[in-house]
């Protein structure tokens, strides 16, 4: 048996003592004591006053937490979870409420690395359907990207449902309680849009309010043990809940917390309360961060678009997105606020190391997730179509892992790229991949602007990229290519190609396109709007 | 919130009058943030008068390889202007003089008109004088059926379906959702065209106040009686362009009025039988030339 050591909100103290000491029968790692942490404090703060009885497992295989869903509610479990230990917990700030005890079994899931795959949706029709991805990726994304026009043009075609405006009721002042932030992720994965959801927790904390952060999609949470949520009240949320149990751990958050403002990064569940939040709490500011404009299902920014007249402002990261709100879906100019992350992982003026490639291989990168968002296997066709150009004139390397990976490293042995492309895992810094690059290639087929691009300016290196989302704002004119992966590809080598027998021309591409990068680093800063914000939420 | 306010100006061999339309846009009291001056490949010395303003901070030349007509210049100088950001594009002729206060009336206009219609307005243009100050007939903004329901309100703004290419401001919105012009027509009814794909959104407004001289030889509009082998070449233009308009966008019955309506002035004009014929082609390659609507890019 050993020791729990759980995290405390950084103010306000703890949410719940612990009643009986925790008996553990195998010792729990930092992220399961954060996410055990965070089921204790939902399931005190849905049963206030009452003792809490829990039983804590673990899973074997890739299995996702269940910390705060109806399952906790029963005392059984399949055969593959392993109980680590029990302990009785209580909501602090109450008199005991009942006499009764309330137990609840808390599962912490499965190891992280067996949960990264990629999600098998059930049925024969998904079985086919992976199949043929898996077989023919570029023909299966070619009929995936012509679908994607369609729901373009229908999307732009018709108008999106409001959710009714209300008057605003007076604001009902200070609680008395410790200031705090509500947020709202996906998950904490912290790439991308959660990379910046993380970064105003940090903001948050830093300007003297107490972040309390949810989060609504199932995963193995492998970033929670980050020092971004030290001192946060992190609560992940597993579906479904009760509504019951909904409402009343928003009203004992804001019973416990002065809620100054709620700020919704991806996370549908926040989003969808937001009326009610407005009705009941309306001293409450309602602000949410939108990054990417989803073709294919509408995403957040319809969610967003729809709850707008609840929302008090929308920061967008690119003018792609200020421009759909404001032109488009006709929502007030002042509302929207551009403010972009071109700063968030590198200094954004920084000038580039000036161009050194002057002879040996040209190195062409592909750098980011092996989703299918990113289409890692079109940059493997691409390496093969070059290869079979340009032999060892060029070099390839290929710097990631995610849902896709196995197909992808399959797709590597297939294709005979094994002594053409490199293969590195994130285990590698990217930025010994961008240190070695000439050129990187982005294949996605949507994006909203690519942290990498930036990270790649700044090591001099040349980004060809598909021409989506506002990956216009910080890549050159010339190096967009289409979005469909046949023209991708061809004109993609073409591209390259071209560097290749013309070095002299990466120079002068690589000079117009940090020109291109330092005027979006001109638009307002991501990290400024925030400051400002928390800072008007503290005052 | 103040409004960052490009100018566009599509030139072509008109070096003479080009230095005073950018003078006087430059001297705008309400001045302009920037001007995108857009060279469709002269041959006079055009470079020379544009050299006099490569060095100022608010003016961007662009010198395209190859004349691509009005249309064409006015696409690429538009689509610049908004992928600088531009919130608002004020596009004008190489031999179109703002009056001073020209683009601040515009606006104001557009803002007014906006605020009373409780709606957004996809355009809002100037008057367009001659050089004796009378209308310059071929600049007409057709007016709507409820043309004066601003004017009865004591604004100085007419309601109105469309216009010309000659001094007339477009909000980012109005880019946005309906595109840029067709470059395709090159030259003419690319204006009717692309303000009337606008309206789709709402009508536009003619500000009363807001007024330009159009340097034109000759005050005359746009006849068909007036075909000759000289100006011939713009009318190929012309009908083609308009033929495709009104069999695509509108109807076959539209474009059989307009083959109704080009018929009578050929003949009223006594029009040579040879470039009938030729303009009756053109009304055919109007049926099947169906050129489609570009997007800018969304930059900064």
């Amino acid at each position: 048996m050993s020791a729990l050591d759980l995290p405390t909100p950084q103010h306000g103290g703890p949410l719940f003592t612990v009643t009986t000491e925790p008996r553990l029968f195998s010792p729990l790692d930092e992220r399961e004591t954060r996410l055990l942490a965070g089921a204790l404090t939902y399931q005190t703060l849905v049963h206030p006053g009452v003792d809490v009885r829990v039983t804590v497992t673990r899973a074997n295989g890739p299995t996702p937490p269940s910390l705060t869903d109806q399952a906790t509610q029963r005392v059984e479990w399949p055969d593959h979870r392993e109980v680590v230990g029990t302990l009785g917990v209580r909501s602090t700030g109450q008199d005991p409420t009942t006499t009764t005890t309330k137990d609840v079994v808390v599962d912490l899931g499965g190891p992280v690395d067996q949960l990264s795959g990629l999600v098998r949706l059930p049925g024969r029709l998904n079985d086919v359907r992976n199949a043929i991805r898996a077989r023919a990726p570029v023909a299966f994304d070619a009929l995936r990207q012509r679908q994607t026009d369609r729901l373009e043009n229908r999307r732009l075609s018709r108008p999106l449902p409001r959710i009714g405006a209300f008057e605003r009721p007076e604001h009902t002042g200070a609680s008395g309680q410790p200031p705090a932030v509500l947020f709202g992720m996906h998950w904490l994965e912290l790439g991308g849009a959660e990379r910046w959801a993380a970064e105003t927790v940090r903001m948050a904390r830093d300007a003297g309010l107490q972040p309390i952060v949810v989060t609504d999609r199932e995963s193995a949470h492998p970033d929670i043990v980050s020092d971004v949520f030290d001192g946060a009240l992190v609560i992940p949320l597993t579906h479904p809940m009760t509504s019951d149990d909904e409402s009343t751990l928003l009203r004992t958050l804001f019973d416990r917390y002065d809620i100054r403002g709620v700020h919704v990064h991806h996370c549908t569940w926040l989003y969808q309360r937001l009326p009610w939040i407005r009705a009941q709490f309306p001293g409450t500011q309602l602000v949410d961060s939108l990054h990417v404009l989803e073709w294919r299902t509408g995403g957040f920014v319809d969610i967003a678009l729809r709850l707008s007249n609840v929302i008090d402002e929308h920061h967008v990261i690119s003018p792609q997105l200020r421009d759909y709100l404001v032109d488009r879906q006709n929502l007030s100019k002042t509302k929207v606020t551009l403010a972009t992350l071109a700063d968030l992982t590198v200094p954004a003026a920084e000038e580039p190391p000036a161009a050194d490639h002057v002879d040996g291989p040209l190195t062409v990168a592909f750098v980011g997730r092996f989703t299918q968002q990113k289409r890692p296997y079109l940059f493997l066709r691409l390496a093969r179509t070059l290869h079979r150009r340009l032999g060892n004139r060029v070099r390839f390397v290929m710097h990631g892992d995610g849902e896709l990976g196995d197909e992808i490293r399959r797709d590597h042995a297939r294709l005979g790229l094994q002594s053409v492309v490199e293969m590195r895992t994130p285990a590698t810094p990217v930025s010994q991949t961008l240190e070695e690059a000439d050129v990187l290639v982005i294949c996605s087929d949507n994006e909203g602007v690519t942290l990498t691009s930036f990270e790649a300016d700044a090591h001099g290196v040349l980004v060809v990229s598909a021409d989506v989302g506002s990956q216009a704002s910080v890549v050159v004119d010339d190096l967009l290519v289409p979005r469909h992966p046949g023209p991708l590809l061809a004109r993609t080598a073409d591209l390259v190609a071209g560097l290749v027998e013309d070095p002299a021309r990466l120079a002068s591409l690589r000079s117009a396109q940090h020109a291109k990068v330092a005027a979006f680093a001109a638009l307002p800063r991501a990290r400024d709007w925030t400051r400002d914000l928390y800072e008007r939420w503290n005052s | 919130m103040t409004l960052d306010v490009a100018a566009v100006v599509v030139t072509f061999n008109r070096a003479d009058k080009l230095g005073r339309v950018l003078d006087d846009v430059l001297a705008q009291e309400r001045p302009v943030d920037r001007v995108v001056v857009v060279d469709n490949a002269s041959t006079d010395h055009t470079p020379e008068v544009l050299a006099r303003y490569a060095d100022h901070p608010k003016v961007e030349i662009m010198v395209l390889p190859e004349n691509t007509g009005g249309a064409g210049g006015f696409a690429t100088g538009m689509a610049r202007a908004y992928e600088q950001g531009a919130d608002a594009i004020w596009i004008m002729d190489d031999d179109c003089y703002p009056h001073p206060g020209a683009v601040g009336a515009l606006l104001d206009g557009h803002a007014a008109a906006e605020d009373r219609m409780g709606m957004r307005l996809p355009f809002a243009c100037s008057v367009v004088q001659w050089s004796n100050g009378d209308i310059c007939e071929m600049n007409n903004a057709e007016p709507t059926w409820d043309w004066a329901k601003l004017l009865v309100h004591g604004q100085q703004n007419v309601l109105v379906n469309s216009c010309s290419f000659v001094s007339v401001l477009f909000p980012r919105w109005a880019i946005t959702q309906f595109g840029l012009p067709l470059r395709e027509y090159f030259i003419w009814f690319d204006d009717q065209e692309y303000t009337r794909r606008l309206i789709a959104a709402g009508p536009g407004v003619q500000v009363l106040d807001s007024t330009v001289t159009h340097d034109l030889g000759v005050n005359r509009g746009v006849n068909f009686g007036d075909v000759n082998d000289g100006n011939m070449w713009k009318f190929e233009y012309g009908v083609r362009n308009e033929a495709s308009y009104r069999w695509h966008r509108e109807d076959p019955f539209a474009a059989a009025r307009f083959a109704q309506r080009l018929w009578r002035g050929l003949a009223g004009g006594n029009v040579p039988w040879r470039l009938r014929k030729r303009l009756a082609k053109k009304f055919v390659e109007g049926i099947r030339f169906d050129p489609k609507p570009t997007f800018p890019r969304t930059v900064l």
